[in-house]
């Protein structure tokens, strides 16, 4: 067993930066979605949101898998005992929210009885009821999971831009460098 | 324009014929179903959706000198109903909105069919999703390509007619597809009596 390293190992600085900006980017997709007038033109939007969504659902299982042979190293000394509390609950909820924003998608999209198609040909199991009251809730879940999401990633990226620019004690830099 | 008079010269038609009795009486017609479409069109955001259902059983028996004495009675297979996109078809057969697997047939029964000019109305009774509802349609009469003038035996019919879906109860996403349902239905027809 090597010593415990104090940087990030290349798969996953890969993951998170890669799931950074997916998630990021299907958030917006999403929200621009649910506002679009639907028509023959756009309706491809939806899939490509389903698709996106999907990926980051695997994503997220390969992550917490690969957490599990590799463990990330513990955070960087240095703040109080609260601000060290508050990022420990910040990404026990970031990793709750990959999986469960995913998921609430999906079964909000199984519950209105289409097929949940992803890659414009691959239908994912129905995970829902079809039924429009099943659909509206997990629609009111989906959206206030995903807004949610981005409400804790913003507190994730302020810990880290305060670590990087006011301690400047390398948290943000191992996480791009290694 | 053929049609503008082809009512006209089928009454004429008919007159002439007249004086044969069995000429009056309503004529019999069989639905060749591989030569007829049952579309419809509905609004899509910007677009419009269509699509098709297939003819289960048609009897047409049409009277030329006396067009009242006519009737239709349609039936159509939901369970098969087409749409000119996957989701939209599974949509259209699901719960939301045709309700197929509870309510696999869609019907329409004439109750008066009067002249309209040129034209004929059909006001009967349109059951879709186990609803039963007034409905009119529109149909105009043509002669099929190669058959001669006044020849009753073979003709194709235009139908046309306007539906709310939401009086039918099949309000599934009513939010992104129109209430309205325009239908439009060619039928080719036989005589058989």
């Amino acid at each position: 067993m090597a010593a415990p390293r104090a940087g990030f190992g290349l798969p996953t600085r890969v993951l998170h930066w890669v799931m950074a900006f997916g998630i990021l980017g299907t958030f917006a997709l999403g929200a621009y979605v649910a506002r679009m007038e639907v028509g023959l033109g756009n309706l491809w939007l939806f899939g490509l949101h389903k698709t996106i969504g999907a990926v980051l659902l695997a994503l997220a299982m390969a992550r917490i898998v690969w957490h599990g042979i590799a463990p990330p190293p513990g955070p960087l000394p240095g703040p109080p005992e609260w601000q060290m509390t508050l990022a420990r609950a910040a990404h026990r909820a970031l990793y709750a929210l990959m999986l469960g924003v995913p998921v609430s998608g999906w079964a909000r999209a199984s519950a209105s009885g289409l097929d949940v198609v992803i890659f414009g040909r691959l239908t994912l199991p129905a995970i829902a009821p079809a039924s429009p009251a099943v659909e509206d809730a997990l629609a009111l879940l989906h959206r206030g999971l995903a807004w949610g999401f981005l409400a804790v990633i913003l507190l994730h990226v302020a810990g880290a831009l305060k670590r990087a620019i006011g301690a400047r004690d390398g948290t943000l830099r191992r996480m791009l460098r290694g | 324009m053929r049609r503008r008079t082809f009512l006209t010269t089928l009454s004429a038609a008919a007159g002439v014929l007249c004086t044969a009795p069995a000429i009056a009486a309503a004529r019999h017609y069989s639905l060749d179903t591989t030569q007829s479409t049952v579309g419809f069109e509905t609004d899509f955001g910007p677009d419009k959706i269509t699509g098709s259902m297939p003819v289960i059983r048609a009897d047409l028996a049409i009277d030329f000198r006396n067009l009242a004495a006519s009737s239709v009675s349609v039936a159509l297979d939901a369970t098969a109903a087409r749409a000119s996109f996957p989701f939209a078809a599974q949509a259209l057969k699901g719960p939301r909105v045709l309700d197929a697997a509870t309510y696999p047939s869609v019907t329409f029964e004439s109750r008066a069919v009067r002249r309209e000019g040129d034209e004929a109305g059909i006001d009967g009774l349109l059951t879709i999703r186990g609803v039963t509802r007034p409905a009119t349609l529109h149909a105009a009469i043509y002669r099929q390509a190669g058959t001669d003038p006044g020849d009753l035996s073979r003709l194709t019919i235009h139908l046309t007619g306007a539906l709310r879906r939401s009086d039918f109860g099949a309000t599934g996403w009513s939010d992104l597809v129109g209430d309205e349902v325009r239908i439009r239905i060619v039928a080719r027809i036989a005589q058989v009596a």
